[in-house]
């Protein structure tokens, strides 16, 4: 062979050869990453390990909301062998889990291995699933484990609790704000898989283990909040309140919420279902347009999700001239001393304003336009202490910012919602009106914060709901201390304010006598206010009837507010309405939270008598053992002893109550029917009740009044009952005050 | 005649570079191909062991050809030139009547194992032009004797290859013989007739229906095999995925993951990208390297051969070597659209690996007796 054939040969072999390097450099050294990521995407397996959601308690550590396991059942569609098991797959788990068989066929197409079939199931289920499995011998049903949402209480505390989604992340509440803490860090397992997806016997397996969610410890007191909610309740019903009720306890000394709820509510367990009887009245009504009944199911769902505490600014109305009065006290600009004159009107910046008493309240002094909730009277509080004031102490309340509450959508402080300081300065009616709580809105949070600062002695708190944070071993992550944002007014004007504010409750012409609680010292402020912005089917401006009260008034621990938006019936006054239920929340809570009672001359003597036990005594022994309780006595019959007693020993009855005494077998019982007494006063009830024999237990309010009257009894009208019997009655004030 | 005169030359010793080359490559390519098969064997056949055991075999057999070979005197070739090619002829279309196996009949079954008549084929070339060229002499140039017969014999093979279908086979036939009818001095106008002639054909072909669109998509696969990444694209992309994991340095002897069933039968044609993921760049260059040393060293045998015949011999089956190698490696790389291939030394195939040693066993032959002519 020529040498030239020979160079002409291996030179294009070379050119061949170096072709090949240079295509190998640029595979494996420059485009190098993208293959290496691409082969690594389709080589690695991440499986995702889900952290158990945080717990969350109540302050004695009753649990409220908690995660338990489940199953999720998936299938590996790669994994499924032929026609036959598919089918077999399908009619299998659409028979056991209930989903769309069709559903399931078009999973079982795909080509991959991970298609979920149903989420969270039971264990029972899932062994089931299990067992149908390994029966038929198919290695493409797989389950995992997952958590789900549990909340024991069902719509116990729902509005702070809120709900969590389809993923178990927070979706409202405390779920929601603390969903970082609660939701934990997923853990990880990095396998290798080969490309029929089982895995490698290759070494980089890699596992990070899920770190379990943090729990929380609200400030929330089961109990409490269960006498918030049956109080809430309950007055929604009786006063067919439209536009759902709210109301909070506070500590009104480190701002803690204690309780808070709206009613009604929804169940997180089951969140989308709609339960108000208004708003299935308004979806009834759209029922058949599918398009239009979607659209309200939405708002009825949002509106039953939403904390109207937090969420909702209203007009305060009256409840607001505590803090009225309290910031002319401490300013100096009015002194108990003052003397106002009530003529039932007031004309300023050339308008005229009414009292709500049309026939004026006449000459009263400071404490009593407070009692009275005498208009006019905070017009010239106001006025006297002018706008550029009037706003100061406004903003020092905190009413021109959020409080910071740490749950989630919280409103409030928005300029539009209040009067600037130049528009008070300009206006003096604006100052007048907003004097007695109209014409610009606080959200109840904002308002039972500011009214806790008026009497624990002069500071703003900022108020919570989580106390502490704990992990998963129960060591105390994070701790909310009580935060004091500033002193609003003195400790001295703060405790002149509760003793007036006392008298508003405990006196005779106190607007707030219906929250009167024997030797607790309950103080407290009604309120009425009308919607002005909303007018109702009979052009009416709807009304919010509202009551804060706190006791003890010499040394303030809890304050309640309750608000019941839109009320339909006749007397629709917060004096009417809500002053009961804060007196209903009190009356539970304050001898649950250890407060003492601690009653006046006047209050022990009108206490109730404790009936002694006298059966089997003698007639004569049982007679003299009753009296000298000094309570009366009948016998019935001629025998020698006692052998049947109504009422009952240990049972309370008013002083000078009668106590029935059987003597004689065979005549033991004498029964009366029960009569109605309700809308009667005192005098009338006692009257009617004792002629028939029976003894009578009124609730505790001034029952001297003219205008209170019985609202409830224990029996029911048309009940038989035995002489002797104890009915207890109910009475409210029903004097209408704003 | 002068033929005559050089087949009394003694022997000398065989050339000890070339004989490494070898040896290097092909316990190189025994290594790999262990690596490379022993988790689609373990899924596929249940013995991770099952093709290394296998390809052990032959390799010691075509060991033992190239030792037969080494010390067989390849004049004797002279004789055997046209049997074989008779062989071959037959082989092909006895393979014709076989069970087809993916749509192609290439392989004949003959119990230990199966056996490609197209590797018998290449060397029945081979050895015919040898032949031809070394007894036409200074008629080369001429078309009655240094174009036609090569013609006659080359379409005769190439067409019944083109039957079996087995058309990278074809391909690789048609290199071998016209790279050996140039060296041998077959006149070059007459391949610029035959390239005129192939031009002309497929420039009708643009006008059969159907096509431009294969042959565009065939294109369009190469360029950018991403776009079909389950179906046409999926080998390509599997092979690139595997070069670019090695990076510089490999993930290390053995430990490839593209094998773990990515790669669709990693111990044939793809052999080449498992050694990429598993030595880097560095591995693959050696390769390469240690390939292109080898065609040099076929080369310089095939230039030193004292007789034509020799030298064509060597020069046939050392380009087969090279061609095999570039191609192979070019499609494993993308550089060209995927033939079918496989990488001399690496790829499993007992018979070719076989066939492949014993012709190596033929060059060595050759180098004794231009060692001699040297000195």
């Amino acid at each position: 062979m020529r040498k030239r054939m020979m160079v002409i040969l291996c030179g294009l072999a070379i050119v061949g050869f170096a072709t090949l390097i240079v295509r190998l450099c640029i595979i494996q050294l420059v485009e190098s990453d993208i293959y290496q990521s691409k082969a690594e995407k389709q080589q690695m397996r991440v499986t995702t390990i889900s952290p158990k959601r945080g717990t969350i308690y109540d302050r004695n550590m009753n649990v409220l909301a908690q995660s338990a396991t489940v199953w999720t059942v998936f299938i590996s569609p790669v994994d499924i062998k032929d026609a036959a098991q598919k089918e077999l797959i399908a009619t299998g788990l659409s028979e056991l889990l209930e989903v769309d068989k069709e559903k399931i066929l078009e999973k079982c197409e795909k080509k991959n291995y991970y298609e979920v079939i149903k989420k969270r199931i039971e264990k029972p289920l899932a062994d089931k699933v299990t067992q149908f499995a390994t029966d038929n011998k198919i290695s493409a049903i797989n389950i995992e484990e997952d958590n789900k949402r549990y909340y024991p209480y069902g719509n116990f505390a729902a509005n702070i609790l809120g709900f969590v989604g389809e993923d178990n992340q927070g979706l409202n509440g405390i779920e929601s704000y603390y969903d970082e803490e609660l939701s934990g860090t997923p853990g990880r397992v990095v396998s290798a898989k080969n490309a029929w997806g089982s895995d490698m016997p290759y070494k980089y397996d890699q596992m990070i283990d899920p770190k379990d969610g943090n729990s929380v410890v609200l400030t929330i007191d089961e109990t409490i909040q269960h006498y918030l909610e049956k109080a809430l309740e309950t007055a929604v019903v009786e006063n067919n309140v439209k536009n759902r009720a709210a109301g909070v306890v506070m500590n009104v000394k480190t701002g803690e919420i204690l309780a808070m709820a709206n009613k009604t509510d929804f169940d997180p367990n089951d969140p989308f279902t709609v339960t108000d009887t208004y708003a299935l009245e308004r979806l009834k009504a759209v029922e058949g347009d599918e398009e239009a009944y979607k659209k309200q199911l939405q708002i009825e769902q949002t509106a039953q999700w939403k904390n109207k505490s937090i969420t909702e600014p209203y007009e305060p109305g009256s409840v607001f001239k505590i803090l009225t009065a309290s910031s002319a006290l401490d300013l100096g600009t009015s002194k108990l001393t003052d003397s106002f004159t009530c003529t039932g009107h007031y004309q300023i910046g050339g308008r005229t304003i009414g009292c709500w008493k049309l026939a004026g309240h006449g000459t009263q002094d400071f404490a009593g336009i407070v009692k009275h909730s005498c208009n006019p009277g905070f017009i010239m509080v106001g006025t006297r202490m002018g706008g550029e004031n009037f706003y100061k102490y406004f903003e020092a309340w905190g009413l021109t910012e959020k409080t910071g509450i740490d749950l989630p959508g919280e409103e409030g402080g928005s300029s539009s919602l209040y009067h600037s300081e130049a528009t008070l300065v300009k206006s003096p009616h604006t100052l007048a009106v907003s004097a007695f709580g109209q014409t610009f809105k606080v959200t109840p949070i904002q308002l039972i914060t500011a009214v806790s600062a008026a009497i624990n002695g002069g500071n703003l708190m900022s108020p919570y709901v989580v106390k502490n944070i704990v992990d998963a071993d129960g060591n105390i992550v994070k701790s909310t201390e009580p935060t004091v944002k500033r002193q609003v007014i003195s400790s001295e004007v703060s405790s002149t304010i509760s003793s007036i504010l006392e008298r508003v409750v405990s006196d005779p012409d106190g607007s707030g006598k219906s929250a009167y609680i024997a030797g607790y010292h309950v103080g407290g402020k009604t309120g009425t206010s009308e919607k002005i912005d909303k007018k109702d089917e009979n052009g009416n401006e709807p009304h919010i009837a509202s009551f804060l009260g706190f006791a003890p008034a010499n040394d303030p621990q809890i304050a309640v507010l309750v608000m019941l938006d839109e009320p339909f019936m006749q007397n629709v006054y917060g004096s009417v309405i809500a002053a009961p239920v804060v007196k209903e929340v009190l009356e539970e809570a304050l001898p649950y939270l250890g407060v003492e009672p601690q009653y006046t001359a006047e209050e022990l003597a009108n206490m109730d008598i404790s009936v002694p036990s006298v059966l089997k005594m003698e007639v004569e022994k049982a007679k003299a053992a009753i009296t000298e309780k000094s309570l009366k006595v009948e016998v019935v019959g001629s025998g020698a002893t006692v052998i049947k007693q109504v009422p009952l020993a240990g049972q309370p009855i008013p002083r000078d109550g009668k106590v029935i005494l059987y003597t004689e077998e065979g005549n033991v019982s004498n029964q009366v029917k029960m009569p109605n007494v309700k809308g009667m006063t005192a005098l009338q009830v006692n009257q009617t009740l004792t002629n028939l024999g029976l003894n009578v237990k009124l609730s505790g309010i001034d029952l001297n009044g003219s205008t209170t009257i019985s609202s409830k009894q224990s029996i029911p009208e048309g009940t038989m009952v035995e002489v002797g019997t104890v009915v207890e009655v109910s009475f409210v004030n029903n004097d209408p005050v704003e | 005649m002068k033929e005559k005169k050089l087949v009394k030359l003694k022997k000398g010793p065989i050339d000890l570079t070339f004989l490494i080359l070898v040896l290097i490559l092909v316990i190189f390519g025994l290594i790999m191909l262990f690596s490379a098969s022993y988790a689609y064997a373990y899924y596929h056949d249940g013995d991770s062991f099952f093709y290394i055991k296998k390809q052990l075999m032959w390799a010691a057999l075509g060991i033992l050809a190239m030792i037969f070979f080494c010390n067989f005197d390849y004049h004797f070739f002279h004789r055997l030139a046209f049997p074989i090619y008779a062989v071959a002829i037959l082989l092909l279309v006895v393979v014709l009547f076989m069970e087809p196996l993916n749509g192609a009949r290439r392989w004949i079954n003959f119990g230990i194992g199966t056996f490609q008549p197209s590797e018998i084929a290449k060397f029945a070339i081979i050895v015919t032009f040898a032949q031809l060229i070394a007894i036409n002499g200074n008629k080369m140039s001429t078309f009655k004797y240094g174009t036609l017969p090569f013609v006659l014999l080359l379409c005769a093979i190439a067409g019944l290859m083109v039957l079996e279908p087995h058309l990278s086979g074809t391909i690789l036939i048609l290199s071998i013989g016209c790279i050996m009818m140039i060296a041998g001095g077959t006149n070059l106008k007459w391949f610029a007739i035959a390239g005129g002639v192939l031009l002309a054909i497929v420039l009708v072909a643009i006008f059969v229906p159907g096509v431009v669109d294969y042959a565009m998509s065939r294109i369009h696969h190469w360029l950018d095999p991403f776009s079909d990444p389950q179906g046409k694209g999926f080998q390509t992309i599997q092979s690139l995925l595997a070069i670019g994991s090695g990076g510089l340095m490999g993930l290390g002897l053995g430990n490839s993951r593209q094998k773990y069933l990515y790669i669709p039968e990693p111990q044939n044609d793809f052999v080449f990208a498992i050694v990429c993921e598993e030595l880097g760049f560095i591995g693959a260059t050696i390769i390469v390297i240690l390939f292109a040393l080898l065609v040099w060293r076929g080369y310089v045998i095939a230039m030193r051969s004292p007789d034509k015949f020799g030298s064509m011999i060597a020069l046939g089956c050392t380009t087969q070597v090279g061609i095999q190698a570039i191609l192979n490696i070019a499609v494993v790389t993308n550089t060209i659209p995927n033939t079918g291939i496989s990488l001399p030394f690496f790829s499993y195939g007992g018979t070719a690996l076989c066939m492949l040693l014993a012709e190596m066993g033929i060059i060595l032959s050759v180098s004794r007796y231009s060692a001699l002519e040297k000195t």
